[in-house]
């Protein structure tokens, strides 16, 4: 195709476009909206699975040692648990270790444990694990109990359940959002262009006895449907992007103290908007594309 | 250029249009394709287009074999043609120079071949000076001018007119004959739908008259015009 070709199609599509603005703008809007929803679905579903990347990240599981067992095997214990599916490290912590760690949480009543150093600490030995999957928290959990020479076995199982349940509920319903809400806006895209097709009904009709090809004639129609797509994608990720950032600074404001937690769990704009960006612009385009080949094959058959 | 051997055209409802058609149409010529309402013209005119198929028989039309013709090259068998209609068919919104370079843009001419022709055509049919006029501001014949100049412009073979004065006054049917008449004596081969009897024995040439589906008379000039000359 000829640039001057190309030229006249887009700017017939683009044209469209703004003849058609109620319809355009319509669309525009039911998009964005879908957009909206499924941007801030998406945007939590990600940040719930940071959250839990970072539990799973955090020295959750804890191992209180037998204190009936010698000191001696700590390290065989230790290798034991390491060799466990799932553990990424086990660091060993002696029971004095243990104490200077709990005095020193302590800040100010720190004195208040001198008196527990030596014979008289009543703290366990332990081995602090990290584990790679955090939904695997239960099932090692019962293995490391069954370790010879562990005594009782700590994690918060129970909050990172709820977690995960959280997670794939979010998951499952924002993939549904995607696929419900892409069903309509498709929809939606199809029918402003197939108003398009059908006050243009004469035109194609004309196009088609002149020597038109159906790729020629189909061009400002994708124009315009991947436009409205795109346009609609554009917006509804400033707006996204914007209303999180707005999210972000309030969290920052409310959780004070625990800056480093928040920063550590909550995706940065930096890192989400590039992906959020380029994710609707295609989705838009991709939407305004099929919206358009749907709307368009009844009228080129001549 | 066009040739229809045996043709049958039987629509769905079981209404036999036309009934073993056999007509040739050489290069050059100027034909008129006569028949009353109902008589199988339209149809013949769209299974020369392929807006229709043939039940049976076969035609060819520009060197195109209809009966085998691949969907992705009818474009190009109607680029190499040139199609004035009854109701002229014109885009309302657009001026008469869009509707003229349309046609043209959608073969992927360049543009400046597109305003050389574009203005060569619109002085043939002596619209110019209206080319920044949209067409619902022209009288009916300029619009059947407009639709012919959009036919000429890029430079079929063949012209295919529906009943070019159908829908204008009758001294500008005869305008509209003559301009037809000009662009045939360069060598352009034309064709005239109609079923206007008086039109079409105005004029010394050949003409094919169908009647119930079916050719019922094919008098070439010199057969009922003294002097007459073919094409």
């Amino acid at each position: 195709m000829r640039w001057s070709s190309f030229k006249y199609l887009f700017g017939q599509g683009i044209h469209s476009m703004f003849a058609n603005r109620m319809m355009t703008v319509a669309s525009l809007g039911v998009l964005m909206v879908c957009m909206l929803i499924t941007g801030f679905t998406g945007l939590l579903t990600a940040n719930i699975n940071s959250l839990m990347g970072w539990l799973g990240s955090q020295n959750e599981m804890v191992a209180m040692l037998d204190r009936s067992v010698p000191e001696e095997e700590y390290a065989g214990i230790g290798k034991q648990i390491l060799e466990i599916e799932g553990v990424q490290e086990a660091q060993y912590i002696s029971k004095s270790q243990a104490l200077e760690q709990m005095s020193g949480d302590m800040g100010e009543y720190e004195e208040l444990f001198n008196e527990l150093k030596g014979e008289e600490n009543p703290l366990y030995a332990q081995y602090n694990i990290r584990i790679a999957d955090p939904s695997q928290t239960k099932a090692i959990m019962d293995k490391v109990g069954q370790v010879s020479g562990v005594e009782r076995v700590h994690s918060p199982e129970s909050l990172i359940r709820t977690f995960l349940n959280v997670q794939r509920w979010v998951q499952a319903i924002s993939w549904g959002l995607v696929l419900v809400l892409g069903i309509v806006s498709s929809v939606v895209i199809s029918n402003t262009i197939r108003l398009t097709v059908f006050a243009r009904r004469k035109e194609i009709n004309i196009m088609k006895f002149v020597g038109a090809t159906n790729g020629f004639i189909r061009m400002p129609f994708f124009v315009e449907g991947m436009s409205v797509g795109l346009l609609a994608g554009l917006l509804a990720s400033g707006i996204v992007l914007g209303g999180y950032g707005l999210v972000i600074t309030k969290l920052g404001e409310y959780f004070v103290g625990w800056e480093q937690v928040v920063n550590a769990v909550v995706l940065p704009v930096e890192l989400v908007w590039p992906w959020l960006l380029a994710g609707f612009s295609t989705f838009g385009l991709v939407l305004g594309g099929i919206g358009t080949m749907a709307s368009m094959r009844k009228y080129l058959n001549v | 250029m066009i040739q229809f051997e045996h043709v049958y055209k039987t629509y769905p409802g079981g209404h036999e249009a036309l009934q073993d058609v056999n007509l040739h149409i050489e290069k050059g010529e100027f034909v008129f394709v006569l028949g009353h309402s109902g008589a199988g013209k339209s149809t013949f005119l769209k299974l020369i287009l392929h807006e229709e198929t043939a039940t049976s028989g076969k035609i060819i039309v520009n060197g195109f074999d209809l009966s085998t013709i691949k969907k992705r090259r009818i474009p190009y068998l109607r680029r190499s043609m040139g199609v004035v209609f009854q109701d002229f068919r014109l885009i309302p919104n657009i001026t008469v120079y869009e509707n003229v370079a349309f046609a043209m843009r959608v073969t992927n001419v360049k543009e400046s071949e597109i305003v050389k022709r574009v203005r060569y055509v619109l002085g043939l049919v002596g619209l110019l000076e209206k080319k920044n006029n949209y067409p619902t501001s022209l009288s009916g014949g300029e619009q059947q001018r407009v639709a012919l100049a959009r036919a000429l412009a890029h430079s079929p073979k063949l012209i295919i007119a529906d009943e070019p004065t159908g829908n204008i006054d009758p001294e500008l049917s005869l305008e509209m004959m003559e301009l037809l008449t000009a662009i045939n004596s360069v060598g352009t081969t034309i064709v005239v739908v109609t079923h206007e009897h008086d039109l079409a024995h105005q004029f010394n040439k050949r003409i094919i008259t169908i009647d119930h589906g079916t050719v019922v008379g094919d008098d070439r000039p010199c057969v009922y015009a003294k002097g007459g000359n073919r094409g």
